[in-house]
């Protein structure tokens, strides 16, 4: 029969659908994260300091640079996320694994590469530390495992929604 | 005296825009209010930076940075969302407007609308500005104070046209380039309101306390505008995919209607 090279093209274009709401979600976890500590630990509960006299010049940099690409990959994440909608392609699955994975990866490299190699700022002042930055990291590796427990599988590939998006092109 | 100038430039720009914007009406030819509307915002955040009390006031450092907030950002975006060049394409005499052209695709200013050159200008410009001592001889010089507003206007413009501009250049940035010059330019922008804050800049800034006020409005208010520019760029790169995914299914819709025997299963959902 002819429908194999047509279920491949099938498969291929649902994987490519798929791929779009897995770079929706990275974008829109590491935006996710950098918007709470933002919100949250600045703002909020003044844990975080705007500056703190013993940060370098290079965390300066390297904190300008994931403040600025965290609202940047939100907005991103968003449009892409509308984009896959319009497509019919959204796999909510792969999405809210992918959110996880990247929140949790930006939450680690803040809590390891940010707080601790480049002495940016603390997660709270006058306090014992190290419960702090254990709770930290260990809640991101936890996002992270569960975002890689949600993306496995062959379940969470846009299933029939390439036909569907071809059947219904107002859906 | 400089503020005077200010003040008729700006009405002169407007009562230029006003009479292109008639002429056009008269002619039969649409323009788009949108496009009315942030010429206008646009002006109106010059104006706010250039006149009283503003421009009165800004020896202070947090009035500074207001200024540069909307006079080398939020002003260049809306000017850039305003489409002025194509709106002169539209009304200038045809041999006016071929040199118009021929000028806008010729190499060097294809070199200076590119990204790169908008970001290294404009973050350079602010660089210069604050770690060095111009600033404090801006402070002390009308002229270099001048030259200071206008090159921050022009590196914004250059800038804004780059990223989300709608005039007619002869290559237009892709939106992954767009993103990441965005990225730079705004991680560039708020790393340089920390360092003022924690080095205590610029020279010649005032009272500490009133720096600190300053780096925290750059910081925050840079992020507000920066994160209204991300949304336009991808919401003008939602749109544009969005026509050119309708186009696809149309097309295929019209193939599927040219098939002898049909798909009554696909016709019925």
């Amino acid at each position: 029969m002819a429908s194999s090279p047509l279920a491949g093209a099938v498969r291929g274009a649902a994987v490519k659908q798929t791929k779009r709401s897995i770079w929706s979600g990275v974008l829109a976890g590491v935006g996710l994260v950098a918007f709470i500590d933002e919100t949250v630990f600045h703002q909020l509960l003044h844990w975080h300091h705007f500056y703190d006299k013993s940060t370098l010049a290079v965390g300066l940099v390297s904190d300008g640079l994931f403040h600025a690409g965290g609202f940047i990959a939100m907005v991103a994440g968003l449009f892409l996320l509308a984009d896959a909608h319009r497509r019919g392609g959204f796999v909510p699955k792969r999405w809210w694994g992918a959110l996880l994975i990247g929140a949790g990866g930006f939450q680690l490299y803040d809590g390891i590469v940010q707080h601790k190699l480049l002495g940016l700022h603390q997660i709270r002042y006058h306090v014992a530390i190290w419960s702090y930055d254990l709770t930290w990291n260990i809640t991101a590796f936890i996002m992270i495992l569960a975002g890689f427990l949600l993306m496995k599988g062959d379940a969470g590939i846009a299933r029939s929604s390439i036909l569907r998006s071809d059947a219904h092109p107002a859906a | 005296m400089l503020e005077l100038t200010c003040l008729v430039m700006t009405l002169l720009t407007l009562a230029g825009y006003g009479t292109v914007l008639y002429r056009l009406r008269r002619r039969g030819v649409r323009w788009p209010v949108t496009r009315v509307a942030a010429m206008l915002a646009g002006l109106l955040c010059v104006a706010a930076a250039l006149l009283p009390p503003i421009a009165s006031h800004d020896e202070l450092f947090p009035v500074h940075i207001a200024q540069h907030l909307l006079l080398g950002m939020a002003a260049p975006a809306f000017l850039a969302l305003s489409a002025p060049v194509t709106l002169m394409l539209r009304t200038l005499p045809r041999r006016s407007r071929r040199m118009l052209l021929r000028l806008l695709h010729s190499a060097p200013i294809a070199a200076l609308t590119a990204p790169a050159t908008a970001v290294v200008l404009d973050l350079g410009g602010l660089y210069a500005l604050y770690l060095t001592g111009l600033y404090n001889a801006a402070e002390h010089n009308d002229l270099i104070h001048a030259a200071v507003h206008v090159h921050m206007f022009l590196a914004g413009c250059l800038l804004s046209w780059a990223v989300i501009g709608i005039d007619p250049i002869r290559r237009r940035p892709g939106t992954c380039v767009k993103l990441t010059a965005l990225v730079i330019v705004a991680a560039g922008h708020d790393t340089l309101a920390k360092l003022i804050y924690a080095w205590n800049l610029p020279a010649g800034g005032g009272p500490i306390a009133s720096r600190h006020i300053g780096a925290e409005l750059m910081y925050y208010g840079g992020t507000v505008i920066e994160m209204a520019v991300a949304v336009i760029v991808m919401a003008q790169w939602y749109l544009v995919s969005g026509r050119a995914l309708a186009r696809t299914r149309r097309r295929s819709e019209s193939v599927e209607s040219q098939l002898p025997v049909a798909l009554p299963s696909r016709r019925c959902g």
